[in-house]
């Protein structure tokens, strides 16, 4: 199988992990090599063996359908470190990671046997825009508060993040419109001072989306979707477009929207102090950015060692901080690996979108690329304190079942878009 | 017990640093395959263009007999107007002595208005200043219209 080998790093880093978790009971008080074995849980075993069984099936399905080989190595290696560095801090949540990875899989197998039926979605962007305002408000209406943001379903026994689901509606819908309204927007003629822009009824869909980030933001206390959402919107308008106008609008209304619940919103105030100075009240308010600050000192350039560092300081270490763990217990070389095969992720995505024909399916390859990046960058960024702090999920790496499916999808979708015989009737 | 402990504690180091590199490997493997993939692309698009120094102009349309079916091949430039000293010489009114040229820029060519009158065409639109020139592009200036291919 090509690119093979590759396949080798995701399994072996989880196993080596394991065997150091169990290596470190020994430090725990363990005294007998024969005592370490005891008391393990093996039920993760079985999952274990069915994500590698699925993954090794879908690298060969993508194999044979002359699809991109790298893209499913490098969200494997991801969603390895992961889960092990879930393993280490929360026990009890790496069997559900490692279940959450196998359905992801699973979902992501549909993806590639239906994307047919899927593509014609991009015929009818106005119900996906519709759909995707529905889900999206359907938690501002119905949603339960969950770790601070007001943006969680809960159906029975679980509970769904719907912004993790409609981002990647809201990708087809940008997709579809924007390459349907290509000329209009492109060939503006009516100018606003410096700005060259289409009239208003063609760009007023998109000032919807800007608007319902805006909403989500305020009313959710959303701000790491809100920002998503936000950016991947003018994004995909300007590899649409190629016109800065836009951009710049944008930005204008970004600005005044930040201004204005800066003004109107305590929590929005919080976040901009923490930013700006987190050693004003580094045990309160700050705690969780200063922990992780440090944890970013500690590690130092090779890490304390997997298992070995501090990152239960942390509140909300295995979602949305896991960064922070992964750079304290992995180093800065870790840290930087991780960074770089989100970019490799990236680069591979655009090459994607530049060897499509059909330019719906250009710039929704493109768009299912910068979105990752976008993500990996909005977090990564907040936990380092370059950006305020918002609360989203790290691709692929952090615990969470709606966000590991969700990526898995869109890596579904980019592999999909990959296949060489992609004829469109 | 402390050879067990000794034992157990190399294992778990060499581990430990094993992830490290292994994801390090992972890292570097990944960025040559792609990168060794961009450069064989490369390899493949510039082959074509190196061989290909020369462009040809035909004359699809024309009133005067003696430009007919003409195919005017240069490498460098090529001129064209009303005057005796351009390279295709058009005997219009419409034509300004000295109408318009088509010249080498790195792999491409540039075709330029020498400020004329009545303007040069391309693919029907009036050519503003210069332009890249691609295969198969229409030029017309005057009456006459060329087809521009390399």
């Amino acid at each position: 199988m090509k690119y093979g080998k590759l396949m080798w790093a995701p399994l072996g880093i989880v196993l080596a992990g394991i065997l150091v978790l169990i290596c470190k009971k020994h430090v725990m008080g363990v005294q007998r090599a024969a005592e370490l074995l005891q008391g393990v849980d093996w039920s993760f075993l079985p999952w274990l063996a069915a994500v590698a069984l699925l993954s090794v099936f879908l690298q060969y399905l993508l194999v044979r359908r002359q699809a991109d080989p790298l893209l499913l190595p490098i969200a494997l290696t991801l969603a390895s470190i992961g889960s092990v560095e879930i393993g280490r801090l929360k026990a009890s949540l790496f069997m559900p990671q490692l279940r959450w990875l196998c359905v992801a899989l699973v979902v992501m197998i549909f993806v590639l046997r239906f994307w047919r039926s899927l593509q014609q979605l991009l015929d009818y962007p106005y119900l996906l825009g519709m759909a995707c305002v529905i889900i999206l408000g359907l938690p501002m209406l119905f949603g339960t508060e969950i770790g601070g943001s007001k943006n969680w379903l809960v159906l029975g026994p679980m509970s769904v993040q719907p912004s993790e689901f409609g981002k990647i509606i809201i990708l087809f819908f940008l997709a579809a419109y924007l390459s349907d309204h290509q000329q209009v927007l492109t060939a503006a003629k009516s100018r606003l001072l410096v700005l060259r822009l289409a009239p208003l009824r063609f760009i007023a869909p998109l000032i919807c989306i800007w608007g319902l980030a805006v909403l989500m933001f305020v009313v959710e206390k959303d701000l790491g979707s809100a920002l998503l959402f936000f950016g991947i919107a003018v994004l995909m308008t300007y590899m649409a477009t190629g016109n800065k106008s836009y951009v710049f609008l944008a930005l204008s209304f970004f600005g005044i929207a930040a201004i204005i619940s800066y003004m109107l919103f305590g929590h929005v105030r919080v976040r901009v102090a923490i930013w700006l100075n987190p050693w004003s009240d580094p045990n309160g308010m700050a705690y969780q950015v200063v922990q992780s600050l440090f944890a970013f000192g500690t590690g130092g350039v090779w890490g304390t060692g997997f298992g070995f560092g501090h990152p239960g300081f942390i509140p909300e270490v295995h979602t949305d901080f896991i960064y922070a763990a992964i750079a304290e217990e992995w180093g800065l070389i870790g840290a930087l690996m991780v960074l770089l095969c989100y970019v490799l992720f990236f680069w591979r995505g655009v090459r994607i979108a530049l060897k499509c024909r059909d330019s719906r399916a250009a710039l929704l390859a493109a768009g299912c690329a910068s979105l990752m990046l976008l993500q990996a960058f909005i977090i990564v960024a907040g936990v380092t304190k370059f950006l305020p702090l918002t609360g989203i999920t790290l691709p692929f790496v952090s615990y969470g079942g709606s966000s590991l499916v969700s990526c898995f999808i869109l890596l579904g979708i980019l592999a999909a878009l990959s296949e060489r015989r992609r004829s469109r009737a | 017990m402390p050879v067990t402990a000794y034992i157990l504690k190399g294992v778990r180091v060499v581990l430990e640093y094993g992830m490290l590199l292994w994801l390090l490997w992972f890292v570097t493997r990944l960025a040559r395959a792609m990168f060794r993939e961009v450069r064989q692309q490369h390899e493949v698009v510039k082959e074509p263009e190196v061989q290909r120094t020369e462009a040809v102009v035909t004359v699809l349309e024309a009133q005067e007999p003696e430009l007919q079916g003409q195919r005017f091949a240069f490498a460098e430039e090529i001129t064209f107007g009303r005057g005796a000293g351009n390279d295709v010489v058009i005997p219009e009114n419409f034509v300004s002595h000295k109408h318009a040229t088509i010249y080498q820029q790195g792999n491409q060519y540039v075709i330029e208005d020498l400020g004329s009158r009545n303007s040069t065409y391309v693919n029907g639109e009036p050519l503003q200043g210069a332009a890249y020139l691609q295969a198969g592009d229409e030029i017309r200036i005057g009456m006459v219209v060329f087809q521009f291919e390399r």
